[in-house]
């Protein structure tokens, strides 16, 4: 797989566990893109305060995660362009450089994590531990699915309320 | 009891983790409505019209629609015989500001007390292949763990929601309660 397809994993209702947490983790994706992107580069630097949260800033720390979670935990390896950042000195990097990128990088950053993700999980089960980890204890890919599909619903939460208030976009469920 | 309970098991079965994320955004959500006063529990951000208190009390509605007609098919349970949903679908969010803090905290922790009984009692018998009632109505197989994931979907997004509302509040931030935290008797 080498480009991102938004509706790659089907969400079945009575599905075996890894059907239905990786198309649980899709429609999560699909959603979030769904409130982040179609805007300028203007209208996702916007921010509803007193929060700092921005719609730019939310898909470029969602790309750091979904390498983080998978590519480095699962295989221990970092992908770029987080491999060169200087983290000491910027350890805020995907929300202060956000300010920076167009709408297309940000999209093609966002995908592209998406896309070593999917290839991650493809070569793994969900019992595997992680080969990578900055816990006591390690934690199996289970747990990391898990844990992916609440921090996307979290941000979308805050992408709900951005996006409302920057165009009146609203609902719960991407178009189909 | 640890200072962390609502942290899920890092490498558990599947029902420990599912079931252990779902509890960790129930503490969460508590954690960001909790403490409040009844004019901070119905303000409002943006354009939106979402308040903590809306939202504690549809996820109340959540909890208990969820255990019961979607579950088994048991009735709602009583305490939402009176109700406005004929009238407005979203009354849950809109009747909330008429509650005292202390009714929306207590129904939203009982609403949660009777969830994690019913869910557990269910999975006791048959785990998350089982099939739940709402297939009935929804004319095709639907397993417990698609409503599990569902519910667990569908709070994580509310969370996000009471993350800026309770910033805007009074400034409480976080990803998780603090270490040691508890709500109010009753939880």
């Amino acid at each position: 797989m080498t480009s991102y397809d938004d509706t790659q994993v089907a969400l079945p209702t009575a599905g075996d566990e890894t059907q239905t947490l990786l198309g649980a983790l899709d429609r999560n994706r699909r959603t979030f893109a769904w409130k982040c992107f179609g805007l300028s580069q203007e209208e996702m630097q916007r921010t509803l305060a007193p929060s700092t949260l921005s719609l730019a800033g939310l898909v470029k720390h969602m790309a750091l995660v979904e390498d983080h979670h998978f590519t480095l935990q699962m295989e221990a390896t970092m992908p770029e362009p987080w491999a060169s950042v200087d983290w000491d000195a910027e350890p805020d990097h995907p929300w202060t450089s956000a300010a920076g990128d167009t709408p297309d990088q940000l999209e093609e950053l966002w995908r592209a994590s998406v896309v070593r993700s999917r290839g991650v999980v493809e070569r793994a089960t969900l019992d595997q531990l992680a080969k990578y980890c900055e816990w006591d204890e390690t934690p199996n890919l289970r747990r990391i699915v898990v844990d992916m599909v609440e921090e996307y619903a979290r941000h979308t939460g805050h992408a709900d309320l951005i996006r409302e208030s920057i165009d009146g976009l609203v609902g719960e469920d991407a178009p189909r | 009891m640890t200072d962390t309970p609502w942290e899920p098991p890092l490498s558990g079965t599947e029902a420990e983790a599912l079931l252990g994320a779902l509890d960790r955004l129930r503490w969460t959500v508590r954690w960001k409505a909790d403490g409040l006063t009844a004019e901070q529990l119905a303000a409002r951000i943006g354009r939106s019209t979402l308040t903590l208190g809306g939202l504690l009390k549809h996820l109340a509605v959540q909890e208990d629609y969820a255990a019961t007609h979607k579950l088994t098919g048991a009735p709602m349970p009583a305490v939402w015989d009176a109700n406005g949903w004929d009238s407005d679908e979203s009354w849950e969010f809109s009747s909330a500001a008429a509650d005292s803090p202390e009714t929306l905290y207590a129904t939203y922790d009982a609403a949660v007390a009777r969830s994690r009984a019913a869910l557990d009692a269910f999975l006791a018998d048959g785990g998350l292949d089982r099939q739940v009632h709402v297939a009935k109505t929804v004319g095709r197989p639907v397993n417990a763990r698609r409503l599990v994931c569902d519910l667990l979907e569908e709070y994580g997004r509310h969370t996000g929601q009471a993350d800026l509302l309770r910033e805007a509040v009074d400034g409480r931030v976080g990803e998780d309660p603090d270490p040691g935290w508890r709500p109010s008797p009753g939880w």
